[in-house]
């Protein structure tokens, strides 16, 4: 959690607070935009367009409370704009729209789903690195943990045991989880 | 290769089989998460400096840098909650005063009769490096800045390390970079200094070599008020 001095000093277009606050949640933000744009681009328009707007509203902002939720609300926000932006310009008229097409109804992800990226992806990128390696390598990658040791050169009984740290320290940063491990 | 099983006791370290539907959804949501290319992704490093180029410039603090956003202003877009008992992650406690935050949406907005033309139109020509080539740039004002589109079709594409930047620049010569980008269709830029300030617009021929300052290699130039 960064200081209130920090916070304040954002507030004043500070150009070393405003780095100190995209520091801590630059890859955060922009993590959530890629995730709801799915285009790395957008999602750089998107971060950028966050912090922008962060400093704009910031003095609404109550410093008592914790900056990254506040955050997190207007990246949502932010992506939710530039999505239907981008929806209205790939579908400019019905007559694009071929006869025998189905139609679809694209909804904008929920708050909650957004919520729950920025804490998935804080919460790995709070993990040791070696850790952050094999969850990375079993979830995005599809590896198994005879794959990983193969692949990271190490014993397999390594690997199940970084993995196993891992998915501790998840459970433990991701509240929903820890319930189902007790 | 793992499964979608596999993974799902990696987060429960068990067999998820004893799993009731409801447990599973959640689990299964989560592994999607962690199976995005997106939560494992870091953002161009270039965007820190742009991120702090672009508010310093709208706060009329010193900066080195502006980088291309678009933005499109709209109201509020949240909906309702997901109605749940269920306990959900950590930030999730504070969400509805959050909205309740986020929704005011402050802005800084010019006064009226300081705001001067809404939308100019900017014709650019080619430099000696491209001859004949030219296109236009159309700068519109929003809360936020300046948006400036910038269509240029005839530019060949640039990448694997090299890259079109876009700049603004002052009669006294002070540059302010307003983008990067491969090609000149639909290019869309941002800027938050006023073009009325900084009328000249220029595109050169960058690479990524660390050096921010402009190469000097000028393809097309452009002036408020000259067309």
């Amino acid at each position: 959690m960064l200081d209130k001095g920090i916070c304040v000093r954002f507030r004043e277009g500070d150009p070393e607070a405003v780095r100190a606050v995209y520091r801590a949640y630059g890859h955060l933000v922009h993590a959530v935009a890629w995730r709801m744009l799915r285009d790395r681009g957008l999602a750089e328009e998107a971060t950028q367009q966050t912090f922008l707007r962060a400093w704009q509203a910031s003095l609404t902002f109550d410093l008592s409370r914790e900056l990254a939720p506040w955050l997190a609300t207007i990246a949502r926000r932010v992506a939710v704009d530039i999505y239907r932006r981008e929806s209205r310009r790939a579908h400019d008229s019905i007559d694009d729209v071929a006869s025998d097409a189905p139609a679809v109804v694209t909804l904008p992800p929920s708050v909650d789903s957004v919520y729950d990226a920025w804490e998935v992806r804080q919460a790995v990128a709070e993990l040791p690195a070696d850790e952050e390696e094999v969850v990375r390598l079993q979830h995005l990658g599809g590896l198994t943990h005879r794959e990983i040791a193969e692949r990271l050169r190490v014993p397999i009984g390594t690997v199940k045991s970084r993995s196993f740290r891992a998915h501790r320290r998840l459970a433990g940063r991701l509240g929903h989880l820890q319930e189902r491990l007790t | 290769m793992t499964t979608d099983d596999d993974r799902i006791a990696y987060l429960v370290d068990r067999d998820p089989g004893g799993l009731d539907a409801e447990d599973r959804e959640e689990l299964d949501d989560l592994a999607a998460i962690l199976a995005d290319p997106a939560m494992w992704s870091w953002p161009n490093p270039a965007l820190e400096d742009a991120v702090v180029g672009a508010i310093g410039a709208v706060a009329g603090t010193p900066t080195a840098d502006v980088s291309p956003a678009r933005e499109t202003p709209s109201p509020s877009p949240f909906g309702p909650r997901r109605p749940t008992g269920r306990p959900r992650l950590a930030l999730l406690g504070a969400a509805a005063a959050l909205l309740l935050l986020a929704g005011v949406g402050a802005t800084r907005l010019l006064g009226a009769d300081q705001r001067g033309p809404d939308e100019i139109n900017v014709a650019l020509s080619g430099t000696e490096l491209y001859p004949g080539e030219g296109g236009e740039a159309t700068l519109r004002r929003f809360d936020s800045g300046w948006e400036i589109r910038l269509d240029a079709a005839g530019l060949p594409r640039l990448d694997q390390g090299r890259f079109y930047q876009a700049w603004l620049r002052s009669d006294t010569g002070v540059l302010v970079p307003v983008g990067t980008f491969n090609e000149g269709r639909d290019v869309v830029l941002w800027a938050g200094v006023a073009p009325t300030q900084f009328p000249t617009i220029t595109v050169t021929i960058e690479e990524a070599d660390g050096n921010q300052e402009s190469s000097g290699q000028r393809v097309l130039a452009g002036r408020v008020g000259a067309t």
